[in-house]
């Protein structure tokens, strides 16, 4: 169940070799390789207490590694943070904004604390968006104010963007809007973009990588098409030939148990002339499967 | 720099008001009555000792000179009003309050409310952050402690019209540049202790422990390990210029050498001793006298100098260790 093959690291924004860290006990990441290719969009998805967040944590320098080590665009954020850090935007988990500042109060404070922020450009996205610039940035909703955090982290003008669940506490529409902005700046700099998530539906159409991590270990790391095309669900008695089972979970409508498979190369290609080569599986279902596969039991088993 | 020190102010707008109507008020407080108690007008003829008028309290007023009588009974009034007595303690609190007022949110505040993420991430260097942050707490809190604890000298000499504020180790502690620079280590301590624990009230709490402790101990201190090269011995009778430090007093033979009998042998008639036959005090004797080590009021701008060396060093140190402190910490 190891990562497949990622990019070259010489062609990669983010790289972490057999990265850990513990608290105390609870082990959050356990030894993960990882390569993230420039220029794409990953998302990084996995259930909550995974290890999302303290893998994003470690590639900001918010936490030690306590084994490996990670490099962001080339630096080792841990050893060269300011480096580090001037080459990252910064999305938090929940919108972080300070109470009383206004809007254009937090661009300037943005501008007073990184010499390469372009307030003009955050200013724009911002405008473009609605929000109020002399608005109180505490009275913002969840969907301006996360775009108020995207905004600060595009206006870094950084070539590898961190987005800490984002989208986890934004409405339906919001998230569209937070993806479509994400999507626009991201393809007009030609930066890279590591998305966590666990709301697999919203990632599917920005990403173009998934990254699956479970039990603080990678379960999956590979194009997202390639992800939907070397796995099959169907139940667990007819599995396809020559393939492996990742998990079982509780299908739609809760009826029957399903088998999340991963079929051999040559099989997911349709050379081997046994299976339909353009069909695919969902990504919520490839997700499933693997996530079931970290919890070690199908969930709810069915007579 | 400009930007980042106002929105500082502005973040913590409640904390820089506060900071500003007590320190301005404290002074125009403490400047009102100082004018109160000039406007009493003793004449130089009516200072015991040249220094304060007589205390012309309900009890005492017999032993008073004719002439001093009223001016010293109102002079007596004025100073024992509330509001003088008030405004005449607040040396001993101001300059703490301000300091932990401005210094507990400037870090803890920012862990407390996930804010500090979305700074460092921008920031890179976090002690380049916190840095700015404790300058635009010191432009605010120096002059504004300054202008307070120079209206504090002008009370002082107000309360005691026969002497000179910068030549008098009365209260020096609590009054002119010491406001400042207790101030300036409330802050810094405040800081570091934010660093450190990253919750606001916990550092509040710990602050103001920290603060009374230093304040108690801040003068046995400072005369038993920094003060004790400068004092000199007084002898009995002798006068000195300007007000003294009694750094510490002694027994001693009027030849200088330290007397080392007892009370017994020195005081007549103290109760409860026993003489052995023919060791009886000779009542005639001049015999040793009380004697003390002093620091004239001419040392007077060495001591503060010596001590606010002291003082920044220590805030130095503080505000070094949140420096450092800062950049290994994990936000909540």
């Amino acid at each position: 169940m190891g990562a497949d093959a990622g990019a070259s690291t010489a062609t990669a924004a983010l790289v972490a070799h057999g990265l850990s860290k513990r608290f105390r006990k609870k082990v959050a990441l356990d030894s993960v390789d990882l390569s993230v290719p420039a220029g794409s969009i990953t998302a990084l998805v996995g259930p909550n207490g995974a290890g999302k967040t303290t893998l994003i944590r470690v590639c900001m320098a918010f936490e030690r590694p306590n084994a490996g080590r990670v490099e962001v665009d080339g630096v080792d954020p841990w050893r060269h943070r300011s480096e580090a850090l001037r080459r990252v935007g910064y999305v938090p988990q929940t919108p972080a904004v300070y109470r009383g500042l206004s809007v254009e109060d937090h661009l300037a404070m943005a501008r007073s604390l990184h010499s390469g922020f372009d307030a003009d450009y955050a200013r724009r996205r911002l405008d473009q968006l609605g929000i109020p610039l002399d608005q109180r940035a505490d009275t913002l909703s969840g969907g301006q104010g996360a775009q108020l955090g995207l905004a600060i982290a595009l206006g870094t003008r950084a070539n590898v963007l961190l987005l800490d669940e984002p989208l986890a506490n934004l409405d339906p529409l919001a998230r569209r809007e937070f993806i479509q902005v994400l999507l626009d700046a991201v393809r007009s700099e030609g930066s890279t973009a590591l998305l966590s998530s666990h709301i697999v539906t919203d990632v599917e159409d920005a990403c173009d990588r998934l990254v699956i991590l479970g039990g603080g270990k990678i379960r999956l790391d590979c194009p997202l098409e390639q992800a939907r095309r070397t796995h099959r669900l169907t139940d667990a008695d007819s599995p396809p030939p020559g393939a492996t089972a990742v998990g079982s979970f509780l299908g739609k409508g809760g009826q029957k148990v399903m088998t999340l498979w991963r079929l051999a190369a040559a099989a997911a290609d349709g050379a081997d002339g046994q299976s339909a080569a353009p069909e695919t599986t969902s990504l919520e279902d490839v997700v499933l499967g693997y996530l079931a596969a970290g919890r070690g039991t199908a969930g709810l088993q069915l007579n | 720099m400009f930007d980042r020190i106002w929105l500082t102010y502005k973040q913590q707008r409640f904390e820089t008001l506060a900071v500003a109507v007590a320190c301005l008020g404290a002074a125009a407080w403490a400047l009102l009555a100082s004018w109160h108690l000039n406007s009493v007008s003793v004449p130089a003829s009516c200072l015991v000792g040249g220094h304060v008028p007589y205390w012309n309290g309900p009890s005492n007023s017999s032993w008073i000179p004719g002439a001093c009588q009223l001016p010293s009974q109102r002079f007596t009034d004025a100073l024992s009003s509330w509001d003088v007595r008030i405004v005449s303690s607040l040396g001993d609190v101001l300059p703490f309050f301000v300091g932990i007022a401005m210094g507990a949110p400037l870090v803890a505040r920012e862990l407390e409310q996930g804010t500090a993420p979305l700074s460092w991430a921008l920031a890179g260097a976090r002690w380049k952050w916190l840095a700015g942050k404790i300058l635009a707490a010191l432009l605010l809190i120096v002059p504004l402690l300054l202008i307070a604890g120079l209206a504090a000298d002008v009370l002082r000499g107000a309360q005691e019209p026969g002497i000179d504020p910068h030549a008098s180790f009365d209260y020096f502690t609590s009054r002119g540049v010491f406001f400042v620079l207790w101030g300036v280590a409330a802050l810094m301590g405040t800081v570091a202790l934010g660093a450190l624990f990253g919750r606001t009230m916990p550092v509040v709490v710990v602050a103001l422990i920290a603060c009374l402790f230093a304040r108690a101990t801040w003068e046995p201190l400072t005369d038993a390990y920094v003060l004790h090269g400068m004092a000199v011995l007084q002898m009995p009778g002798a006068s000195s210029p300007g007000e003294l430090l009694v750094y510490q007093s002694d027994v001693l033979y009027l030849d200088g050498k330290v007397y080392t009998g007892t009370d017994c042998t020195l005081f007549n008639g103290v109760p409860g001793c026993q003489y052995a036959p023919g060791d009886e005090p000779d009542p005639s004797s001049i015999g040793p006298q009380l004697a003390w080590y002093v620091v004239t009021g001419d040392n007077y701008w060495r001591v503060v100098a010596l001590e606010s060396a002291i003082m920044l060093a220590g805030s130095a140190a503080l505000g070094a260790f949140a420096l450092v402190w800062v950049g290994r910490r994990r936000p909540y």
